[in-house]
C-alpha cells in the first residue's frame, strides 16, 4: 500500500508544540496518515523492552484497560515487543496511536510488522520520522527517534526494560524535558524489570493501573459521548449530584428525592462519578472526594 | 395363580417403574408375606389391603399369598402400594385379567376408600414418558395428575367401584381435562405488603425490582428497623406467576413431599420460604436417611428469604455454595444418593455490625472496626461473591414515612412481567428461564457488550477489585436492567447502574 507523504516544517502551525520546546527539535517532520491537530493533544508514550515477557504482555493489557481511550494518543517507537504491543492495544482500543520510525518514512522496520504498521495507518493514526525517503535505520538513529518520542508525550510510561536499554533513554530524555515518567515495577529476579526499578529509585513514579495516568492528564478515568468529563468540568445532572454532596454526604435515595430523578438513572451516573475519582461510598453514603 | 400389576416406586423426584407381582398358591398354609424390600409401611399394607377388601364385601382368600414387588433389590417405602397389591389380589382371586398398559397408585383406607397419596403427578409424568395409556390413582390427586395430558386418568373413590369396572360390570370413564380448576395449590403467604405501603427506600426496592426480574440474588444489610424484613415481604407481591414448565417442576418436588393438598393441583404462585435461622443444614440442603428436599429446593423457582443471615450456622451458609452455582443439589447418604433441583433466588438481610446501628443517621453505633470486622468475616467471601446484588438499606426519616411512593407493586408486575417474557422467549432453546441462569457461554452469546460497555466494566474490574464471578454477575445484572427497560442491547447506563449493586466487600 502507498500513503501519501508529508512534510511539516518545525516553523509551520501545526507542528506539535510540546515537541517544538525541546533543545533540538526535527527541522523536519515526515508523516504518514491523516494529520489532526487534537492527536497530539494528550499523547503518552508507552515504551519497553524488545523481549516482551507474558508478564509485561499482562501489564498492557491491563493498563490499557483502564486508560482513558477516547481522549489519550499513544505514542511508540513502532519496535518488536512492548512497543508493537502498545500499538496493538491501542487499536484494539480504538485510540489514537502515533508511530516514531528510526528509518526513512517510506522503509518500514522492522520488516516483518507490515500488517501492523497498515493497521495504525488505516485506523487513523499516523507515522512519524524526521528522515526521508527510505533511509535504513543506523545505531545513532534509535536514540534520536527516541528523543521524538519522549518530545511529544506529556508522560512516558516504561513499562518492561533492561539495563541500560533504549527505553531507558528515552526515558531519561523525558525526565531532562521535564516531562513525567510512570514505571510498571516488576520482580527484581527478571533482566527485564531492572532498568524498571533502576528508574523508580530515581524519577519515575511506579504506577498500579491507568488510573493513575489519567489522573495525571487531568482526565476522567471513563468518558464516551454520553458523559463528558472533561478536565473535570461537569455538566447537568453530574453536577447537581456534586454539589449537593457538597453540602453534606447523603444516600442515594436522599439525592434521588432531592433532585427529583430516578434511582436507577442516579446510580448509573454514581457509577460514572465513582469512576472518575469524584464520588467515594461507604455504609451506603456518598461523600465527594478532595480532588 | 399368578398376576402381574404395574405400578411405580418414588426416589426423591425420580420414578421407577416396579411390578407388583401376586401368587395365591392352594397349597401351604394360609398367610400373606410380602418381599422385595419393603420398609415398614409397606409391609403394613397387607393389614391395610386384607382388611380393606372384606371391608369393600369382597372376598380376601385364605391361602398363602406371597407378594413380590419387582426388582427385589430396590428399597421401597411408601403406602401407595397399597393399590397394585389390592389389585393383585382381586384380580387372581375372582379371576380377572389384569388390565393391560395400565399403572395402580394409593393408600387405601380400613374401609376400601382411597386417601390422598403424595407423588401423583410423578406417576402420571412416568406414565406419559413410558406410554403407559391409563393411570388408576386416588380421586383427589386427579387434580394434580390432570396437569399431565395424554393419558387416561381414572380417579378412584373406593375399591369396589374399581373392582366393578375391573369385572366390567360398571366402567369408569378417564377424568375430563376441561373441567379441573386451575387454581394454585399451595398458597405462599399473603400478598397484602406491596411496594406501595413503603415509603422511601427507592434504591432497595430497585434491586429488588432488578432481582424478581432476573431471578438474582441480594442481600440487604442496614440497621434494625430499616425496613429489610418488609421489603423481603413485599417482593412476593411483585413475583410473576411461575410458567407452565416451571410449575411443573416446583409441583414435583412438592408432590415428592406430600405437600400438595387433596384436589390440588399444580403450583403457579413461586414459592416463598422463609427458614429459622436455627435450621440445620440437612434441613436446609435436604437430608434424612431416605434423602428429602430442603429449604432450598423447596424454593426452587422462588424465593429463599434469609433473615438475619449472618445468624445462620456457618455449616449450612457454606453448604449453600454448590447449589447457589449449579441450580441443584445430590445429596449422597449410605442408601445412595438423589439430585433436587435448588434453583432459587436467595434473599437475605442482615446488620452491618453487632449492634446493629452503624451508618444509621441517628443511633450511634458503638462496635469496635474489630468487631465489625469480625461480624463481617462470618459471612465467607465465596458466599458474597454469589450474591448478584448488595444494597444498603438504611431507615427513612420518621417524618418521610407518611408519604406515599410512587412505585406500586400492580406498575413493577407488569415491568417485571414482560422482562420475565423477553427472557423466556430468549432462552426458548437453551433449557433455562432467566438472566441469572445464564453460564458463561450464554453470557457471550445473549449479553453481548459494546466495546464502550465493555471498557467501563474492565474499568470498574481493576477499580473496585471484582472477582472473575461478580465480573459476570454484573453483566448478567445489566442484562436483567435492560431487559426491564426493553432494550436489547445493553447500553453504558445499563451497565453503569449494575455496578452499583455489586460486591463492596472486596474493596480496599
Amino acid at each position: 500500500m502507498k500513503y501519501k507523504v508529508r512534510e511539516i516544517d518545525v516553523d509551520d502551525e501545526e507542528y506539535p508544540i510540546l515537541l517544538r520546546k525541546i533543545p533540538d527539535p526535527p527541522k523536519k517532520l515526515f508523516c504518514k496518515g491523516e494529520w489532526k491537530d487534537q492527536v497530539f493533544e494528550n499523547c503518552l508514550a508507552v515504551v519497553g523492552s524488545r523481549r516482551m515477557t507474558l508478564y509485561g504482555k499482562k501489564v498492557l493489557k491491563h493498563i490499557f484497560d483502564t486508560l482513558n481511550f477516547s481522549k489519550l494518543t499513544i505514542v511508540s517507537g513502532f519496535m518488536t515487543g512492548v512497543d508493537a504491543c502498545s500499538h496493538k492495544c491501542a487499536l484494539e482500543k480504538r485510540m489514537a496511536t502515533v508511530a516514531v520510525m528510526p528509518c526513512g518514512i517510506d522503509y518500514i522496520h522492522p520488516e516483518d510488522q507490515v500488517d501492523l504498521y497498515n493497521q495504525i495507518l488505516t485506523n487513523g493514526g499516523l507515522v512519524i520520522s524526521e528522515y526521508g525517503e527510505d533511509s535504513r535505520p543506523q545505531l545513532w538513529t534509535y536514540p534520536k527517534r527516541n528523543r521524538i518520542v519522549a518530545g511529544l508525550c506529556k508522560a512516558v510510561l516504561v513499562v518492561e526494560a533492561a539495563r541500560g536499554s533504549g527505553s531507558l533513554i528515552t526515558a531519561d530524555f523525558a525526565r531532562k524535558f521535564q516531562r513525567k515518567v510512570f514505571c510498571v515495577p516488576g520482580s527484581i529476579f527478571s533482566d527485564t524489570s531492572r532498568g524498571c526499578l533502576e528508574i523508580i529509585k530515581d524519577y519515575a513514579q511506579p504506577i498500579c493501573s491507568g488510573i493513575e495516568i489519567n489522573e495525571y492528564f487531568g482526565l476522567g478515568s471513563f468518558s464516551c459521548d454520553q458523559n463528558l468529563f472533561d478536565n473535570f468540568s461537569l455538566h447537568g445532572v453530574e453536577k447537581r449530584i456534586i454539589e449537593t454532596l457538597k453540602s453534606c454526604p447523603a444516600t442515594q435515595d436522599e439525592i434521588s428525592d432531592f433532585l427529583n430523578i430516578s434511582v436507577s438513572e442516579l446510580s448509573s451516573k454514581i457509577t460514572l462519578l465513582m469512576l472518575n475519582g469524584l464520588v467515594e461510598e461507604k455504609e451506603g453514603r456518598l461523600y465527594v472526594c478532595k480532588n | 395363580m399368578f398376576a402381574k400389576i404395574k405400578s411405580v416406586a418414588l426416589n426423591g423426584i425420580e420414578t421407577i417403574g416396579i411390578e407388583a407381582e401376586v401368587n395365591v398358591s392352594a397349597k401351604g398354609l394360609p398367610c400373606f408375606d410380602i418381599v422385595g424390600l419393603p420398609d415398614k409401611s409397606v409391609d403394613e399394607s397387607k393389614h391395610r389391603v386384607k382388611t380393606a377388601i372384606v371391608n369393600s364385601g369382597l372376598e380376601f382368600p385364605n391361602k398363602k399369598i406371597t407378594l413380590n414387588l419387582a426388582p427385589a433389590d430396590i428399597h421401597k417405602e411408601g403406602s401407595f402400594y397399597d393399590l397394585p397389591i389390592a389389585v393383585g389380589i382381586i384380580c387372581v382371586n375372582y379371576d380377572i385379567s389384569v388390565p393391560e398398559n395400565s399403572l395402580f397408585f394409593g393408600e387405601i383406607s380400613l374401609d376400601g376408600s382411597l386417601r390422598h397419596t403424595k407423588g401423583a403427578l410423578l406417576l402420571a409424568l412416568y406414565a406419559k414418558e413410558q406410554d403407559v395409556k391409563n393411570i388408576f390413582i386416588p380421586i383427589s390427586c386427579v387434580n394434580e395428575a390432570a396437569a399431565v395430558h395424554g393419558i387416561n386418568i381414572f380417579g378412584v373413590e373406593n375399591l369396589r367401584e374399581l373392582f366393578l369396572h375391573l369385572r366390567g360390570e360398571m366402567l369408569m370413564s378417564p377424568i375430563d381435562v376441561s373441567t379441573i380448576k386451575k387454581k394454585s395449590s399451595v398458597d405462599f403467604e399473603d400478598t397484602s405488603i406491596g411496594f406501595g405501603e413503603i415509603s422511601g427506600q427507592h434504591q432497595a426496592k430497585r434491586a429488588l425490582e432488578i432481582s424478581a426480574a432476573g431471578g438474582h440474588n441480594i442481600i440487604m444489610t442496614g440497621p434494625p428497623g430499616a425496613g429489610k424484613t418488609l421489603l423481603a415481604r413485599a417482593l412476593l407481591s411483585v413475583l410473576p406467576p411461575l410458567s407452565e414448565d416451571e410449575s411443573l417442576e416446583v409441583t414435583k418436588i412438592y408432590t415428592s413431599v406430600g405437600k400438595i393438598p387433596p384436589n390440588g393441583s399444580l403450583i403457579s404462585q413461586r414459592p416463598f420460604r422463609s427458614p429459622h435461622h436455627t435450621i440445620s443444614y440437612a434441613g436446609m440442603i435436604g437430608g434424612g436417611t431416605n434423602p428429602t428436599p430442603g429449604e432450598i429446593s423447596l424454593a426452587h423457582r422462588g424465593v429463599l428469604f434469609m433473615d438475619e443471615f449472618n445468624e445462620f450456622p456457618r455449616i449450612v451458609l457454606e453448604s449453600m455454595r454448590q447449589p447457589l452455582e449449579d441450580g441443584v443439589v445430590t445429596i449422597s447418604r449410605s442408601k445412595g444418593s438423589l439430585t433436587f433441583p435448588s434453583r432459587f433466588t436467595l434473599v437475605a438481610s442482615n446488620n452491618p455490625c453487632p449492634c446493629g446501628y452503624s451508618g444509621h443517621p441517628n443511633v450511634k453505633c458503638n462496635c469496635t472496626s474489630r468487631q465489625i470486622d469480625l461480624y463481617k468475616k462470618k459471612l465467607s467471601g465465596p458466599i458474597m461473591d454469589r450474591i448478584d446484588l448488595h444494597v444498603n438499606v438504611l431507615p427513612v426519616e420518621t417524618s418521610e414515612l407518611k408519604n406515599k411512593s410512587q412505585s406500586s407493586s400492580q406498575y413493577l408486575r407488569e415491568r417485571i412481567q414482560k422482562a420475565r417474557e423477553v427472557q423466556v422467549r430468549r432462552y426458548a432453546e437453551e433449557g433455562i428461564f432467566s438472566n441469572t441462569e445464564m453460564s458463561n457461554i450464554h453470557v457471550r452469546r445473549y449479553a453481548e457488550l459494546s466495546f464502550e460497555v465493555e471498557s467501563l466494566l474492565n474499568l470498574s474490574a481493576e477499580k473496585f477489585n471484582l472477582s472473575a464471578r461478580s465480573y459476570f454477575k454484573i453483566i448478567k445484572v445489566s442484562r436483567t436492567i435492560a431487559d426491564l427497560e426493553g432494550v436489547e442491547n445493553i447500553e453504558v447506563k445499563h451497565m453503569a447502574e449494575a455496578l452499583q449493586y455489586r460486591c463492596k466487600n472486596t474493596e480496599s
